[in-house]
């Protein structure tokens, strides 16, 4: 047995405690929790689609959903998380937007889990502060770490913006995609990495970001 | 709503935890209705030291839950790395009905041996089901994984063999 997704699983939790700690405006109550509880639905829906698209029944095979280190689907993972939020905030989409910062800094928080699950290395790099995994002389690129800062840097950014609906959320979900598009070259990957999605997150958060103030007559506020 | 919360929480922390659970010369066939053929350590070992490539050595059973999450990898990592690396698995206390019944389940095409008292992966001290090693041109013993391999981790170690050739 070993530990070390519950430890990065923790570990992102606690940055998104951090980000309500450091953007409280207009967050709703139990606002961690509720992130907690999306991200497990996202996790779920994210596992049992991976497991269709590889072929294997989740109905006849119920014990290989709880594997989630056999792959989780980015996209469906991520729609599923959101629509979990908007459900525990009772639909009100102005609470994405208050929620923005803190969900960017706990997924930054889950990359960051990398240094407990020995797992943040990538493609070889001479860079001063690339290394190498025990035993090997090849140093590499720390890139989950990368992601980590880049998506804390995307949580500070979000927080500038002005509150109109969808702005922060949309712009959110963007600069997520963005972030693991410019590190996915660096990660070391099989199947490619689900870059498509990346692209998708990109386009479907700047369309929010734009389409979203239209339908609000003033700032968003959300409960 | 917070009871709901608080129970999907707990079932996150749960799938968390269960998630981080966990033949001198030989034929070498896997044909689909053809048992696997039995191996000892010191057999195959002999056998790894004759490989001129790289190999990922793969310890799996069919009653094993994660070695059922992590061969849909397997096969993708086949499929791309098959000519660059040799992939082997072994079928550990087991039978060859079920192992047959797995093996034409995922379609992992590469050679596999069948290894019912377990004596490779405990020559290799690897500890639980699935393990994954990583040895270098003729049996050398680089890296072993214990536990379910996730598609970086295993990018990651291949990339470290295919360094090595």
């Amino acid at each position: 047995m070993e530990f070390t997704l519950l430890w990065a699983a923790l570990t992102a939790i606690g940055f998104a405690w951090l980000g309500t700690r450091i953007w409280p405006e207009r967050l709703p109550d139990h606002a961690t929790d509720r992130m907690v509880g999306a991200a497990a639905a996202g996790l779920l829906v994210g596992r049992l689609s991976a497991m269709l698209l590889q072929g294997t029944n989740p109905l006849s095979n119920p014990g290989d959903i709880l594997i989630v280190r056999g792959g989780v689907h980015t996209g469906t993972a991520t729609a599923a998380a959101i629509a979990t939020y908007l459900w525990a905030a009772k639909w009100k989409v102005a609470n994405l937007d208050a929620t923005s910062p803190a969900a960017l800094m706990g997924l930054g928080g889950w990359h960051a889990g990398c240094l407990w699950r020995n797992a943040c290395l990538g493609s070889g790099s001479e860079l001063p502060w690339a290394w190498a995994q025990e035993g090997s002389l090849i140093s590499r690129h720390p890139v989950e770490l990368y992601t980590a800062v880049g998506l804390m840097i995307a949580a500070w950014l979000v927080s500038r913006l002005p509150w109109r609906l969808l702005t922060k959320s949309g712009v959110a979900l963007a600069l997520a995609g963005l972030v693991r598009l410019l590190t996915e070259p660096m990660r070391p990957s099989i199947t490619g990495g689900p870059v498509v999605w990346y692209i998708a997150a990109i386009v479907v958060g700047l369309a929010a970001a734009i389409i979203g103030p239209r339908f609000s007559p003033g700032p968003s506020s959300p409960t | 709503m917070r009871k709901a919360l608080s129970l999907v929480t707990r079932a996150l922390v749960l799938t968390i935890i269960l998630a981080a659970c966990g033949a001198s010369t030989i034929e070498t066939s896997s044909a689909p209705g053809v048992d696997l053929p039995p191996t000892t350590a010191d057999e195959f070992e002999v056998h790894l030291a004759t490989l001129e490539k790289p190999a990922v050595v793969n310890v799996w059973a069919s009653w094993c839950l994660p070695c059922r999450a992590e061969a849909p990898l397997l096969n993708a990592a086949f499929e791309k790395y098959g000519s660059e690396l040799v992939f082997i698995g072994i079928d550990v206390q087991d039978n060859q009905a079920d192992a047959q019944a797995f093996l034409a389940e995922f379609g992992l095409e590469f050679d596999h041996f069948f290894d019912p008292k377990r004596e490779i992966a405990n020559h290799y001290a690897g500890l639980g089901t699935p393990i994954t090693f990583f040895f270098g041109p003729g049996g050398e013993l680089i890296r072993a994984h214990s536990g379910v391999v996730d598609e970086r981790t295993l990018a990651l170690n291949i990339d470290e063999l295919l360094n090595l050739s």
